[in-house]
């Protein structure tokens, strides 16, 4: 007798195997999987400006075949167009790389970016999906290519050790202003309309500069601006494109200048600003803490304050600082709070071991000096910010949020209007 | 002779669906259209939906506990069958509306966030197999596949809050109300079609046994659900501010700047994974429903095939219409709203007109 077919169970097992061909197809991208091997990923970006085209610097990490461990190659990868997208086209095409920024954790701005109106130069970076907005976003001196050209003692790869005086630890500590894409867009297409970024400087190893409170930006230069001549990344061709340089190992884009053979040192203890897209200067390394203390969450910050006659470098602990805007009887009123507890870090007078132990109590006069380096510090940057109608802390935002009906008639002019009154209270950690 | 049981489900699983598919659904293009229209205001809008729908929930609920008729048998005993059909048949469009443009968006959504590359539209394809499966299941299968998401959405979600609570700046939603009103209510409006609970609702009438204390459960799921979702909202805006309309797919935006990603990678990618088996049960579940109404509209109790048929006609709308999701959105906002406010607001609350005891 012939068996039944059992419709249930044949519909069952039908349903298995499409589900696992579908299954297959899924996790093998339709049999289009990627040979790591054959493939490059964008770490970081080098963007600069020539006349009407952007010159994109990719640093590539091109994944070798290797059994002991130096398996990652890196190379830079020129591509030129009127937008980045169209240089990224054309680094896409020299690398085999699907043309998305999903690794990219740097883009670095030449200094021939200033001229551009910025968000106009990183729209690109902002559109659908083309890139998570984490990578950080530092302007630098001399051509962005360039820097990322130097080769650096601390890593490999050049946007690595970019990234190290880039960190959460160098925020932490306000030795720099790390933004991402993110905090830029957010503090840019916000009521401030403003934003900054950290600059990056280079210097050669081992060097200082002289005269400074530690506060010094490095030592002697890193040659950017000779390395800018010779670097070999000449633009080719009427067509705009840029056959760019491939240079293995971290090296260089035709590297015409001797910086560029030695390892470097890079600092980012100066700050970009921006106004409405547009640069409008450079703050130092005093204003930038004083940035920093403001905008990020210090856990320990190193400052420098005099007493009549000995130098002393205090640690600041649990340091909580912010502006408060107020109106009050028609005037805008900025109260900046700083609270910290210092300890001293040191002091530029003969050790005395037994008196060390007293150190644990900061004197008065002590406390009292660094209350007066840090009201100089916030001062200097409203100063500037005055100056350059910079609302890089958000003032003319926090006006709309909490002050909101005074918004319309302040907006213009509330930084040169406002009145700024500081609230700095360094005590002693013990 | 073979007696027809009515397939059941459990007040627990209901409360389950209503806390973990309601907020499943919301996360990821519907945070980016109210930063889009409603900006710091973005909550309002959501606020007032959940507010009418919690309302309608309630109801319906508390219908519960004085009729145990489904809600066609309502309808039968009041109007008679050819119009409860009409009826249903009305409901299978609802739930087809209310599935399509989220089918677009996880479309997309996978598309873009778990590839790198660009994927052909096959990879999307299991989807449908899997909903052709589960349209082919009667309410007991709806109910175990609440009772396995639960957990899932619990853990994933509270990791993905986790994840992001650091990086929002709460005071980005200040200050409240500045949005114009007729902005707002246009949201509203034309975010109804995320809202289709009080239709589940309505569906899984008389298919559960009403305890004293279920409306209310049941209510209270809901506003869990609402109050996640707004929290969602909030951080989302609170982390991009004025950058929030231009994120899409918000749920795998919030997560990225947890500080460990630096370090070890997009570990929240695993939670968004496991996160999506959710999303397609919560889509699914508008599958059945349209199933069961056709079947029931129809008359015709095969619901393999029924299933087959519409889930190939999902298919073939995605394959076609799929590149045009911004067109069918403007659909929804425009013109399809009036049809969702019809079936998720005003024929709830007449189900308390139907005769709910036989005289």
């Amino acid at each position: 007798m012939k068996k039944k077919w059992n419709y249930t169970r044949a519909s069952v097992v039908i349903y298995w195997l499409i589900f696992l061909v579908l299954l297959g197809l899924f996790f093998t991208n339709d049999f289009g999987l990627v040979d790591i091997h054959k493939t490059a990923i964008i770490t970081a970006v080098g963007i600069d400006v020539a006349e009407e085209e952007v010159q994109v610097t990719a640093e590539v990490a091109v994944p070798q075949p290797s059994q002991n461990g130096e398996n990652i190659k890196y190379a830079l990868v020129q591509g030129s167009g009127i937008t980045i997208a169209d240089a990224l086209n054309e680094i896409n095409a020299k690398t085999g790389f699907f043309p998305k920024l999903q690794f990219c954790r740097l883009i670095l701005m030449g200094e021939s970016c200033r001229e551009k109106e910025l968000f106009g130069l990183l729209a690109c970076f902002y559109r659908k999906d083309f890139s998570e907005l984490t990578a950080l976003v530092a302007a630098c001196e001399g051509k962005a290519s360039d820097m990322l050209a130097l080769k650096s003692e601390t890593s490999d790869m050049t946007s690595d050790a970019i990234r190290k005086i880039l960190s959460d630890e160098i925020e932490k500590s306000a030795n720099g202003t790390p933004m991402s894409l993110k905090d830029i867009a957010v503090t840019q297409y916000s009521k401030s309309a403003a934003c900054y970024m950290p600059f990056v400087e280079v210097n050669e190893p081992g060097t200082s500069e002289n005269g400074g409170n530690g506060d010094n930006v490095g030592g002697e230069g890193g040659n950017q601006g000779e390395s800018q001549d010779g670097s070999g990344s000449s633009q080719g061709g009427s067509s705009g494109s840029q056959s760019g340089s491939q240079g293995g190992e971290g090296g260089g884009s035709g590297g015409g200048s001797g910086s560029q053979d030695k390892a470097m040192e890079f600092t980012a203890r100066r700050t970009a600003i921006y106004s409405n897209g547009m640069f409008t200067g450079i703050l130092d390394d005093q204003q930038s803490f004083a940035l920093a203390a403001i905008r990020n969450n210090i856990r320990l910050a190193v400052l420098q304050c005099d007493t009549k006659d000995v130098h002393y470098t205090l640690g600041l602990k649990n340091v909580n600082c912010g502006v408060d805007l107020k109106v009050n009887a028609g005037a805008p009123e900025l109260t900046l709070k700083f609270k910290a507890k210092a300890r001293i870090n040191g002091a530029k007078k003969r050790l005395v071991p037994e008196q060390i132990i007293f150190d644990d109590v900061v004197p008065e006069e002590v406390l009292s000096a660094a209350e007066a380096a840090l009201e100089k510090r916030f001062n200097d940057l409203f100063d500037t910010l005055k100056e350059k109608d910079c609302d890089l802390v958000g003032i003319r935002e926090q006006l709309y949020k909490y002050e909101n009906k005074y918004f319309d008639a302040f907006k213009d002019d509330i930084l040169s209007r406002m009145q700024i009154k500081y609230e700095i209270e360094v005590n002693s950690a013990n | 002779m073979k007696t027809k049981t009515i397939s059941k489900i459990s007040v627990r699983q209901i409360c389950f669906i209503m806390l973990a598919y309601t907020v499943v659904g919301k996360l990821l293009s519907y945070p980016t259209m109210l930063s889009y229209f409603c900006e710091r205001d973005l909550l309002v809008p959501a606020l007032i939906d959940f507010l009418i729908e919690g309302i309608i929930v309630w109801s319906i609920a508390f219908l519960c506990s004085r009729t145990d008729k489904t809600f066609f048998g309502l309808l039968e005993g009041t109007f008679g069958n050819v119009f409860a059909r009409i009826i249903y048949g009305l409901f299978a469009v609802l739930f087809l509306f209310a599935v399509l443009l989220p089918i677009c968006e996880q479309e997309l959504y996978v598309h873009t966030i778990f590839y790198d590359t660009v994927p052909s539209l096959v990879v999307f394809m299991p989807f449908f197999v899997f909903a052709i499966y589960a349209g082919s299941k009667r309410f007991e299968n709806i109910g175990r596949c609440a009772d396995l998401c639960l957990p899932i959405f619990v853990i994933t979600m509270f990791v993905i809050f986790i994840m992001s609570f650091g990086e929002a700046q709460w005071d980005n939603l200040l200050p409240i109300l500045k949005t114009p009103a007729d902005k707002i209510f246009f949201m509203a409006a034309g975010s109804i079609f995320r809202y289709v609970e009080p239709c589940w609702l309505l569906m899984f009438m008389g298919r559960f046994k009403y305890k004293k204390g279920d409306a209310a459960k049941i209510t209270i799921s809901y506003a869990a659900g609402a109050i996640i979702v707004l929290l969602f909202l909030a951080t989302f805006y609170g982390i991009y501010g004025g950058l929030a309309s231009s994120r899409t797919f918000a749920v795998s935006r919030t997560s990225l700047y947890f500080s460990a990603i630096e370090t070890i990678g997009r570990v929240d990618l695993i939670m968004l994974y496991v996160l999506e088996t959710v999303m397609v049960f919560a889509l699914v579940l508008n599958v059945q429903l349209a199933v069961y109404c056709i079947a029931k509209c129809s008359g015709w109790d095969n619901r393999a095939v029924i299933s087959l048929i519409v889930n190939v006609a999902l298919a073939v709308v995605l394959i076609t219409c799929g590149g045009f999701y911004n067109e069918i959105y403007k659909l929804y906002m425009n013109w399809l709203w009036i049809f969702f406010v019809i079936f998720t607001v005003l024929v709830p609350c007449l189900a308390w007109a139907l005769k709910r005891r036989q005289r």
